[in-house]
């Protein structure tokens, strides 16, 4: 680095901010024959990403680097759209469902329901018993599924490379349920609207009950790994701050506010698909920092097995889709015997159902915060317009807020915290 | 319904105001109507706040002409709305006048068009192989005579 002097009797001012600097060098105040530079001013611009392993997804940060430290950050997303916005215009409702399984691909169940809430409040339908409750046991296992690989994904971030694939482990034996009720592992579409797929196998009870049972010793393991482990407590503890003003007036939601401080969960507040059956806690963090909300996610997957407990034991009996006929296809046997119901079943499959007209604004707690659908009909079988307020991205236009001023490694753990899904950002 | 003018002056005051108190911003977007009746604004700018201390939603609709579809910028309000702004604006063409970096955010920066409204087609656009590799070029380009041209 070239020598830095101002010029000879300082800066205007009076007040001459080198005088320590020329004093340790031992330089004459007078010295006026240095070529001179400003130094503090250049900031070298790092580009990170999109094929970055610790962008969880195709997300580009441009970083302005002040040697180790970030002066700003400039994220530029994108890289993932696909116009589902504009896709579910041109499909018929039950055709977009499928759809919002791709939007945030870590909890595509959840995804589901907002969808199929929003279409049947325009409906006036509602969903019996026993539907709502298996939608409740499958999003929560979704739930823990998205915190499971946010979990190992966030620790790989920092280098604990374990709990990654401890995480894979346990989550496998939940794709392995969604695998059972629906054949699919990922993007099960298995909520739909007027109700489910189907009725749950025999077999279901049995292996939601193991994921009950083992959990809790899993997730004591992970915390035994990660939780008080000092490294780990030195990459997140005080990082990545955001005090609860802020992360309300960026929009932020989920997990991501509750490590603010905020006890705000849609499951609680306004509960939706019989959550107010359930009794659990929202956890809640002190401090807004990338520690805190690793806690709540911690916490709330023990959460989710108390509500899935729960919803397992009270499970109701009868029919999981909404008898209205227009909505949901007659059952298989009917269609052989009853002409009508073969008529109805032709028509939901060629043209689907009309949604009467209206505006309706249906919000969900996914494991990111509040994924909201606000939905326009104009009575026809599609929906005229459908905006997916998708909590990924407000959480994540407060990054540059977050990371400014940090160091360059801490970013990756900010990342990590927020716990970005690019398909949902960039839907 | 409100009128655009006042957008801010009424979001400042539904966040301030303890009978309000919305104080997260949930979303802005809005929705193309091009077929309604000729005299009717052509858009509807929908805004969604929440107020976490009453536990409700509030919805505001702001119609914009087709001719000038700008609204102010809720930025210096709700920082949150910054991005839901550009991607309003990528997507539907809406301009929030006085947002200090209107830029695309979802589409890259030379795509024509706003694939949200209601006149844009979608599945329309020509797909390139190596065969057909004069279909990349952007609409300005392409000969006149080829589907899509603007020529």
């Amino acid at each position: 680095m070239a020598a830095v002097l101002p010029p000879s009797g300082g800066l205007p001012g009076g007040e001459d901010p080198f005088a320590e600097g020329r004093r340790r060098l031992g330089v004459a105040a007078d010295l006026d024959t240095v070529e001179l530079t400003e130094i503090g001013e250049d900031t070298m611009e790092l580009n990170m990403g999109p094929q970055h392993p610790s962008t969880h997804g195709v997300l580009r940060l441009v970083l302005d680097l002040d040697g180790e430290v970030v002066r700003a950050c400039r994220p530029d997303i994108g890289f993932l759209h696909t116009g589902f916005e504009k896709d579910f215009e041109r499909h018929s409702y039950q055709q977009c469902i499928p759809y919002s399984d791709r939007m945030d691909y870590l909890a595509p169940l959840i995804n589901n329901l907002g969808f199929s809430l929003a279409a049947e409040r325009l409906l006036g339908i509602e969903v019996p018993p026993r539907g709502q409750y298996l939608r409740v046991i499958m999003c929560e296992l979704a739930r823990i599924g998205s915190h499971l690989i946010w979990f190992g994904t966030g620790a790989l971030d920092l280098g604990a490379t374990t709990p990654f694939l401890y995480a894979w482990r346990e989550r496998e034996t939940i794709l392995d349920i969604n695998e059972l009720v629906s054949g699919v592992r990922m993007h099960t579409s298995f909520i739909r609207v007027g109700g489910l797929m189907a009725d749950v196998p025999d077999e279901f009870e049995a292996m939601v009950r193991n994921v009950v049972h083992t959990f809790p010793k899993a997730i004591d393991e992970y915390e035994l790994l990660i939780t008080k482990n000092p490294i780990w407590r030195q990459r997140t503890v005080g990082l990545g701050t955001i005090s609860a003003e802020d992360a309300l007036a960026y929009g932020m939601s989920g997990p991501s506010l509750r490590g603010s401080g905020v006890a705000y969960d849609l499951r609680k507040a306004q509960p939706y698909s019989s959550y107010d059956h359930f009794d659990f806690d929202i956890p809640v963090g002190h401090n807004g920092d990338v520690y805190d909300r690793y806690l709540c996610r911690m916490r709330e997957m023990r959460e989710s097995l108390r509500i899935i407990e729960q919803a397992l034991e009270n499970l109701p009996s009868g029919p999981v889709n909404t008898l209205d006929r227009k909505v949901a296809p007659p059952p298989r046997n009917e269609i052989n015997t009853s002409m009508e119901s073969l008529i109805r079943h032709f028509k939901l499959v060629t043209e689907g159902f009309h949604v009467p007209r209206g505006q309706v604004y249906q919000a969900v707690e996914s494991p990111r915060g509040e994924l909201g659908f606000y939905m326009v009909s104009d009575g026809s079988n599609r929906p005229y317009r459908v905006k997916v307020r998708a909590p990924s991205f407000s959480n994540l236009s407060a990054l540059p807020y977050m990371v400014k001023g940090g160091l360059i490694a801490d970013v990756v753990a900010v990342i990590g915290s927020i716990d970005i899904v690019l398909g949902d950002v960039d839907r | 319904m409100i009128h655009r003018a006042d957008v801010v002056e009424a979001c400042a005051l539904l966040r301030d105001d303890p009978d309000g108190l919305y104080t997260l911003p949930v979303f802005v977007t809005a929705v193309d109507w091009p077929d309604r009746e000729p005299a009717a604004p052509r858009y509807d700018v929908v805004y969604q706040f929440r107020s976490l201390h009453h536990n409700d939603v509030c919805r505001l609709v702001v119609q914009v002409p087709e001719d000038d579809p700008t609204v102010p910028t809720l930025e210096g309000e709700f920082c949150g709305m910054d991005w839901h702004e550009r991607e309003c604006y990528d997507l539907l063409g809406i301009v929030f006048e006085g947002h200090h970096d209107l830029r695309r955010i979802l589409l890259p920066d030379d795509w024509e068009g706003h694939p949200l409204r209601k006149d844009y087609v979608s599945f329309g656009e020509p797909v390139a192989f190596t065969h057909n590799i004069e279909w990349a070029l952007p609409a300005a380009e392409r000969p006149p005579g080829m589907p899509g041209s603007s020529r």
